[in-house]
């Protein structure tokens, strides 16, 4: 099953999302927040991305949902500093973060492969609310 | 191909939580399987879709499977939304 | 060689985080106004781990610590952007016991190409590129005409303050300045700035040090 990583500059977004997609998720699922800074600062840290995905990772990879910004370099630096048999196996999702991380999550929880779960959490951009 | 027709009858309506649970047992199955209403029609397997949809408490909408296990797919959908997702 | 790193990176340090509100300040201008206490606090925690590093740590070591200090405790873009600098850098520095001016030129260039890889930038969109890229290739020149290392770093130094000047006339295409489009024309790029700042540190720091006067 998919894992996900949820990337914010505040840890109480990561946590909250990762909170409400909990709501949806099989138990053993894998949902992990990367919230926020060391010193509770508002900002993202690499390293907390990178050990994030590594706790997230299963056989199917890892998605990495992301707010903004410096969210994305981030990943993008958590990338460059893990194991390159890792790495092959993440992407991150151009996506609106909370709705795609439920999508994702709900995508990774009946078993589908990487590239579908990218698609779920990237079509939530996509995605109607006042209809 | 099995229709059915369903009400919603637990208090949120296909709403998040009550989509995926939706989502994750259409999945259970082989058989295409698409959900309608309003005149809008959607992949029941697609949590976006479903969510999409926007179904609120109260709406009728129909099923429709189409696969060598429709009629168990239909079945168990049609459980799921009569136990009101176990909201109550 | 390893003290003498330690006291060049707490050189560049320092100047972060004195510049501070200089840096903040131009950043309220155009970004959110977190450039210098980003970079202040980021550069505070290198200040600490570098003191810390085993001593005997050699040049690569040094730099990979301070690009790794710098992903976790910065916060903002700056984080990721100059902390891949250092790391990239830093793998430049491997097995290089001393510094001459084509070894920094080496190191230069895989810290530049680290900024341009992070940030999918390049020159003229008014970012810490503007002046870090005409700075590294003054000092390429200037070696190249047998220039003493701190004539060189002048040189470069002088090439940065006018790609500040230059990221004035521009309007801002990357990052967040980008919101503003030509509201962005005459203020002076926040990261161009800090990235002259370290290199104008670095040049000082060599002159005090009397290195190839």
């Amino acid at each position: 099953m998919v894992g996900i990583v949820v990337v914010s500059h505040s840890a109480k977004v990561a946590e909250g999302i990762r909170e409400l997609a909990l709501q949806m998720a099989k138990p053993e699922q894998k949902i992990i927040a990367a919230g926020g800074m060391a010193d509770g600062s508002i900002g993202t840290d690499a390293m907390r991305v990178s050990e994030a995905i590594v706790d997230a990772m299963t056989d199917a990879g890892v998605i990495v949902m992301v707010d903004l910004g410096s969210a994305v370099l981030s990943t993008d630096t958590a990338l460059e500093i893990l194991d390159e048999n890792l790495r092959a196996r993440v992407r991150i999702a151009d996506a609106p973060i909370l709705e795609g991380t439920i999508g994702a999550v709900v995508e990774a929880s009946v078993g589908s492969p990487l590239e579908q779960v990218l698609a779920t959490a990237e079509g939530a951009r996509e995605m109607r609310k006042c209809l | 191909m099995t229709e059915i027709q369903l009400v919603l009858t637990n208090p949120t309506g296909l709403h998040a939580r009550p989509a995926s649970q939706f989502v994750q047992t259409a999945s259970k199955f082989k058989s295409k399987v698409k959900i309608s209403a309003g005149g809008k029609q959607v992949d029941a397997k697609s949590i976006l879709g479903v969510m999409t949809m926007g179904l609120r408490s109260g709406t009728a909408f129909t099923v429709t499977a189409d696969g060598e296990d429709e009629v168990e797919c239909v079945a168990a959908l049609a459980s799921l939304v009569e136990s009101k997702f176990g909201e109550e | 060689m390893s003290s003498f790193t330690v006291a060049a990176l707490e050189a560049v340090a320092d100047t972060i985080v004195q510049n501070k509100e200089l840096l903040t300040s131009l950043d309220a201008a155009i970004g959110d106004a977190d450039h210098g206490i980003n970079m202040a606090r980021g550069f505070e925690a290198v200040r600490v781990k570098i003191r810390a590093a085993a001593p005997g740590t050699d040049i690569s070591g040094l730099l990979k610590l301070t690009g790794m200090t710098l992903i976790s405790t910065v916060g903002g873009a700056s984080g990721p952007l100059y902390g891949t600098a250092f790391m990239r850098a830093a793998a430049a520095a491997q097995g290089k016991a001393t510094l001459d001016p084509d070894g920094i030129t080496q190191i230069w260039s895989a810290a530049l190409q680290g900024i341009k890889d992070r940030g999918k930038a390049s020159r003229g969109e008014k970012t810490m590129l503007d002046a870090m890229e005409p700075a590294y290739e003054a000092f390429v020149e200037a070696v190249k005409a047998e220039k003493s290392l701190v004539e060189s770093l002048d040189a470069a130094c002088e090439a940065a303050k006018e790609g500040i000047e230059y990221t004035k006339t521009i309007i801002a295409t990357k990052g967040r300045a980008s919101y503003l489009g030509e509201r962005s024309l005459g203020h002076q790029d926040p990261g161009a700035t800090s990235s002259y700042l370290m290199l104008a540190a670095l040049t000082e720091f060599c002159r005090s040090q009397q290195l190839g006067a």
